[in-house]
């Protein structure tokens, strides 16, 4: 076995251990010696010289990058996520001919899926769906993120918050945590607008808060134009909706001038 | 046509007649052209031999047997050679470096491509393709430019890479566009970058302009362009004309798309449900299945929208029941559903949470609004965009219609047309 190989593999057993025992501080030190080793093969990205352990070198690799995504959910580190997540796509992608698919790739994209969905960046997680085949939506794991996209869209909110009981992967939690908080903003948004009061209670319920206390912090915390009286959470309209009254001359003249100047030219 | 009679002792013929026999180019490109009977390889010798003293071929002429030879070898449906000579026309592209071939050299990029397309091993050009662009730009081959980006964003739409395409287009030089058909193609390939990444207002303008510039014969090309823009008209929430689908030659292949839109139009969950399962095929080799599933929340969106102008008020189980959502808590879905089209202002009510209804406020005079102003706008700025495109398609013969045009007169029509330009320009500079 080549020597290089031997270090990174016992290196990573060593991680594999860490990481079991949760001890992460540990697990970050050994992955950043992981990936600087990492860089001495021939073999990865963006290279991919046909070397006799190429296989195995590709295999290791996958692996790692594969619990380094693991590892940054778990610390909970969005950033090194998405940093992680780039440098094993082209695992995904590029080496389909050359070593046997990762059990690990679905719950993984749809781990990605979940991730551009929480930080709101809708039109990314479309492109990232695209390069899926359509085998890969029958998938739970990337099937999971799809429909949560569709519920967060329609607006069907408790079909989102229900979803938190049926991941897929114990992973997931963390990003449904922080989806849970993005939920409860888009509630709160849509209530103001729909309703004109509820009752304490209810508004307790839909916000998903244990106590009262809790919702009271909220409203002061987040919307303090709300008003509570009488047992009721009373949301102020009076700002919203007066027919135009007033013309808007600026954008008007603005318009008018432009015509001007465009039939002038076209005459 | 002239392409059918394209036969391969013409061919052969033509290749003893411009290639001096026994050069490189002429062995290469005559093993590509197989031998028939003894009389046509007689004629060959007769016509070669009187032709001889071509003894140094132009590169142009060269280049342009190398073009027939592919188109002939795609017409006889032998890929794998065409994929040959391809790659060694490519090859010999890269050694010459003159204007005068560069127009040839932008369909041979084309065919090229083609060949890749038609044994399914674009991924294999993508590198090649790039080098021969970067090459392009350094020689300034603007057709070449255009070409080449066109064949590299389909290379990348082939599978499905659309943020590496969005990368390459938006850093990738443009230029007033030089061919009509190139430009159609860039606007289409836009447009379906732009309708994934979820742009759909840029989307519709791209894919609509690419319908309407391409020309009448380009029948797939128009068909492909209709599908996608009916798609995204339906998800800015706009119901295409029947006449979209009923044009000349399209109705059977625009079928699909058609019976989607009348679910989409009444609003109906359970027959769009029918509709997508009925055409999954056709959907998903038109790999447009992922776009079909994001129209269910405009289905829903207008099925509301019908109810909500129906009725004053009615129960939120009444609502969950129309919409037909089938989950195990209908009405706290239909609750948030119709909460969320409040607040993104697609219907008018307001819910009564202690009794369960949705109260739907009288509509208010639209004319009192700046509702029809705006519209009356985008009409406006859409003609005149017209036009403005229009002066500027507009292509005059050099000297044709002043042929007494004095110098000075002509100086200083020039820099009255420059100023135009340049005023065009600064206005949608503007504008952006």
């Amino acid at each position: 076995m080549d020597p290089q190989l031997r270090e990174v593999t016992q290196l990573f057993e060593r991680f594999k251990a860490a990481f079991l025992r949760s001890d992460f501080d540990t697990c970050t030190n050994l992955l950043s010696q992981l990936k600087v080793l990492l860089t001495k093969f021939p073999s990865l990205p963006p290279s991919f010289q046909r070397t006799p352990n190429a296989v195995e070198e590709l295999t290791v690799a996958r692996d790692i990058y594969e619990h380094a995504v693991v590892l940054s959910v778990k610390t909970e580190d969005q950033d090194a996520f998405e940093r992680d997540f780039f440098q094993l796509k082209p695992y995904y992608t590029d080496t389909c001919g050359i070593i046997p698919p990762s059990p690990q790739e679905y719950p993984i994209l749809g781990l990605n899926l979940l991730r551009l969905l929480v930080q709101n960046r809708i039109a990314e997680f479309h492109t990232e769906l695209e390069l899926l085949p359509s085998s890969a939506l029958e998938n739970p794991c990337i099937k999971h993120a799809v429909e949560l996209e569709q519920s967060f869209m329609e607006g069907a909110y408790n079909r989102v918050l229900s979803a938190r009981q049926t991941v897929p992967h114990e992973t997931y939690v963390y990003f449904m945590d922080l989806l849970a908080k993005t939920v409860r903003d888009e509630i709160a948004g849509c209530s103001e607008k729909a309703y004109d009061y509820l009752t304490i209670n209810d508004a307790k319920k839909m916000l998903m808060f244990s106590s009262e206390q809790e919702l009271f912090q909220y409203i002061t915390e987040e919307h303090p134009d709300w008003e509570t009286k009488n047992g009721c959470v009373f949301f102020q309209k009076a700002k919203e909706s007066q027919p135009s009254k007033e013309i808007p001359s600026l954008q008007l003249i603005n318009q008018t001038l432009s015509y001007a100047r465009e039939l002038e030219r076209i005459v | 046509m002239l392409r059918r009679k394209l036969r391969a002792p013409v061919v052969s013929s033509f290749l003893a007649v411009a290639l001096p026999p026994g050069s490189d180019a002429h062995t290469r490109l005559s093993s590509y052209v197989p031998k028939e009977d003894e009389h046509e390889m007689d004629v060959d010798t007769a016509t070669s031999a009187a032709q001889v003293p071509a003894k140094h071929p132009l590169p142009e002429l060269e280049i342009y047997c190398y073009l027939l030879v592919l188109i002939f070898l795609i017409d006889q449906k032998k890929y794998n050679e065409a994929k040959a000579c391809a790659s060694a026309s490519i090859a010999r592209l890269k050694n010459i470096n003159r204007r005068t071939v560069d127009v040839l050299a932008s369909r041979l990029y084309f065919y090229y491509s083609y060949s890749y397309e038609l044994t399914n091993s674009l991924a294999e050009i993508r590198g090649n393709l790039l080098a021969l662009h970067r090459m392009a730009t350094l020689r300034r081959d603007e057709l070449g430019q255009e070409t080449l980006l066109n064949l590299l964003l389909r290379n990348y739409l082939h599978y499905n890479l659309y943020d590496q395409a969005e990368k390459l287009r938006s850093k990738a030089p443009r230029f007033e566009a030089h061919s009509n058909q190139q430009f159609c193609r860039y606007l289409f390939y836009l447009g379906k970058i732009r309708t994934i990444q979820l742009e759909y207002t840029d989307a519709k303008e791209s894919l609509l302009q690419a319908a309407r510039k391409a020309p009448s014969t380009a029948r797939g090309f128009l068909i492909q362009c209709n599908k996608w823009a009916v798609i995204v008209r339906l998800l800015l929430g706009e119901i295409p004309e029947r006449t979209v689908f009923m044009q000349k030659g399209m109705k059977k292949a625009l079928r699909p798309y058609f019976e989607l839109t009348n679910a989409v139009r009444v609003g109906d969950l359970e027959l769009f449900r029918t509709v997508a399962d009925k055409f999954a095929s056709t959907f998903s080799s038109d790999r447009t299945h992922n776009l079909i599933v994001r129209l269910r929340h405009n289905v829903i969106r207008t099925g509301l929208r019908n109810i909500s102008i129906s009725y004053s008020r009615i129960s939120l189980p009444d609502v969950a029941k129309k919409l037909s959502l089938n989950s195990e808590n209908p009405v706290a879905d239909a609750e948030s559903i119709v909460a969320k089209a409040i607040r993104d202002g697609a219907i008018d009510a307001t819910i009564d949470h202690a009794n369960g209804w949705m109260v739907s406020k009288e509509t208010g005079d639209v004319y009192s609004t700046n509702e029809p102003q705006i519209a009356f706008n985008s009409r406006i700025a859409f003609c005149l965009n017209m036009h403005n495109e229009a002066v500027r398609a507009l292509r005059f013969p050099p000297n044709s219609h002043k042929e007494k045009e004095t110098a000075e007169k002509r100086r200083e029509r020039q820099q009255q047309e420059q100023e135009l330009a340049k005023h065009i320009a600064e206005e949608d500079d503007d504008d952006f």
